[in-house]
């Protein structure tokens, strides 16, 4: 049974904005990816979801109860993380998730216990007895991830998690968001208007643009082999590409990088790959990468 | 074969299958984070000084009424449950401009309200939540001193049993002017408090309203010419002392109430609109902040 249903949902704001445009999807269990542009609805959808924001028309189900009368429900059960800032400054990590678990229903007892684990799990130790307001964004985004955490939700919406952070908090945020979709059991809808970052962590896409559903694929079917070698060299490929296809393997360079059709050697992978060796040794070219080509997720989008 | 190395076990997630209290739990805890941020609980000691010094010093005319009962009898009345409110008036404002702004302003200021409403409860229940906490916070000088006036005076009685029977009968008047002045103290607060950007702000234009009104009441009253009519209406806590002689009778003598002469049904109105306009007020505020 899928854990969100929309049909036909519309959201229309005053002065004729048209936020989301009669959208129908069906999610199920996983890492959840909704990309799409900003403005695209995602925020939009994500309130309606939580019961927040009556929807113009169209109805929405969330763990199989209705989001226009049911929102108290799901909140219970469900756990959001804003894009934007949401932490006062002059209490500690400890005591504000501790609040936030009870104010979500837990017995004051639950709460600090699940905090102390929640809190550790984000990875936030000896810091989280000090004042929130001295903290850094990697560890202020940690924080409001465990604070959507702290009562078990059986869902979890992210809205750009790693909004703000340098590479390595996006990483940090990423492997945590991974970790919480697949050891915790808890799907996670991120959404985001990165499409690097969705495609390393999603299981699932769902792709939305003005409002309208633009598509929804599962990214471990999507990101399969092309039957492609990717072959990246440290100069320019070209003369390595001409002499693969006087041998009669399909080759073709962009700059430093190389495609060949791994089906046009004929006598099976390893000889293609025998021949990139043997080739490169001769005209001297260091090979700095050879892989197989997978789909990205742009792709998606252009086909669209 | 015992494990003599030890192992730090890393026991992963755990989920959680106990109880979960919904809205009824969610409204109780910001309630009691409410009455703790009133108190200055579980923050530095100097945030406990203004709370618990108000506490004190409210308290402290009734055990000094308690002492001079017990000391020199019946001679004279000092305090009386009529007109303690009135005469601890000052620290009123002073408690609220300093306690309310702990309650509403973080949230609003720090965007956390969009994560409260993320919980199972509403927007209504947040500031339903948030008016019971500074109002049970309030209970503590509009009530507490009274009581112990009335406990004292029935224990330093030479016969406690006919002195209960003497002054349970204020015991209505007691809770009823004790929970009335919390209330309405209390919307009053919040609602000049959830239009503040800044706790500082907040604490001022508190202090304001109540000095203002304090001050112009007195001018008004003094003035004669029909002014002594108007002037309990422009300050909060002469509105109050009305609505509790309306309600519960006792005049105190130096409120600006008994020289206005007005109909003491106009005071029970003039709280009703107090408290309408207050929540009119909160309900606006908390309506327009985004989800």
């Amino acid at each position: 049974m899928p854990l969100i249903t929309t049909r036909a949902l519309t959201k229309r704001y005053p002065g004729n904005v048209t936020a989301l445009d009669g959208l129908t999807v069906e999610i199920g269990e996983g890492v959840i990816g909704l990309v799409g542009a900003n403005g695209a609805g995602k925020s939009t959808l994500i309130k309606i979801l939580l019961g927040l924001l009556p929807a113009t028309a169209g109805e929405a189900r969330v763990l199989d109860l209705d989001a226009a009368t049911q929102g108290s429900a799901i909140r219970e059960l469900v756990g959001y993380m804003p894009e934007h800032d949401c932490l006062p400054p002059d209490v500690s990590a400890t005591e504000f998730v501790s609040h936030m678990g009870r104010v979500s229903g837990l017995p004051a007892g639950a709460a600090r216990e699940r905090t102390a684990d929640v809190l550790r799990h984000v990875g936030l130790y000896e810091e989280r007895y000090r004042p929130i307001g001295g903290y850094s964004t990697g560890m202020k985004q940690r924080v409001k991830l465990a604070q959507a955490l702290v009562h078990d939700p059986r869902l979890l919406l992210l809205d750009e998690p790693t909004n703000g952070l340098d590479p390595a908090g996006r990483d940090e945020m990423l492997a945590l968001i991974e970790r919480i979709g697949r050891d915790f059991g808890i799907t996670v809808i991120v959404a985001s208007h990165l499409l690097g970052e969705i495609e390393r962590v999603a299981t699932w896409l769902v792709a939305v643009d003005a409002g309208r559903l633009l598509r929804t694929a599962q990214l471990t079917d999507f990101t399969e082999r092309t039957g492609q070698l990717l072959v990246e060299t440290d100069e320019d490929a070209a003369p390595l590409a001409q002499r693969l296809v006087e041998r009669g393997i399909e080759a073709h360079a962009d700059g430093r990088n190389m495609v060949v059709d791994i089906a046009s050697a004929g006598d099976g992978e390893f000889s293609v790959y025998d021949a990139v060796r043997d080739e490169s040794v001769a005209l001297s070219l260091a090979l700095i990468r050879i892989e197989h080509r997978r789909h990205q997720l742009e792709d998606l989008f252009r086909d669209a | 074969m015992p494990d003599s190395t030890g192992t730090i076990y890393d026991i992963g997630y755990r989920g959680y299958d106990g109880p979960r209290l919904g809205r009824r739990g969610a409204i109780g805890a910001i309630v009691s984070a409410g009455l703790r941020a009133v108190f200055g609980l579980g923050r530095s000691g100097r945030s406990k000084i203004l709370p618990w010094g108000a506490v004190v010093l409210a308290v402290l005319p009734a055990g000094v009424a308690v002492a001079i009962r017990v000391l020199a009898g019946d001679l004279i009345d000092l305090y009386s449950y009529d007109n303690y409110l009135w005469g601890i008036g000052a620290l009123l404002p002073i408690f609220i401009a300093a306690q309310a702004p702990e309650l509403v302003v973080n949230d609003m200021r720090h965007r956390v309200l969009p994560l409260y409403f993320s919980r199972p409860i509403s927007r209504v229940d947040y500031v339903a939540a948030k008016l019971a906490a500074m109002s049970f916070g309030l209970l503590a000088l509009t009530l507490l001193p009274v009581l112990l006036l009335f406990f004292g005076r029935v224990l330093a009685a030479e016969d406690a049993l006919a002195a209960v029977g003497d002054e349970i009968g204020a015991l209505p008047a007691i809770i009823g002017s004790g929970v009335l002045h919390a209330v309405v103290l209390a919307s009053i607060g919040l609602a000049i408090c959830s239009v503040a950007g800044r706790r500082a702000y907040a604490a001022g234009a508190v202090l304001a309203v109540f000095l203002v009104g304090g001050v112009m009441g007195g001018t008004f009253g003094s003035q004669g010419g029909g002014l002594e009519a108007i002037a309990p209406f422009v300050n909060p806590l002469a509105i109050l002392d009305g609505a509790r002689e309306w309600l519960f009778g006792g005049s105190v003598v130096e409120s600006p109430v008994g020289a206005a002469g007005v109909p003491m049904y106009l005071y029970g109105l003039a709280v009703a609109v107090l408290i309408a306009v207050s929540w009119a007020v909160l309900a606006m505020r908390y309506r327009s902040v985004a989800t």
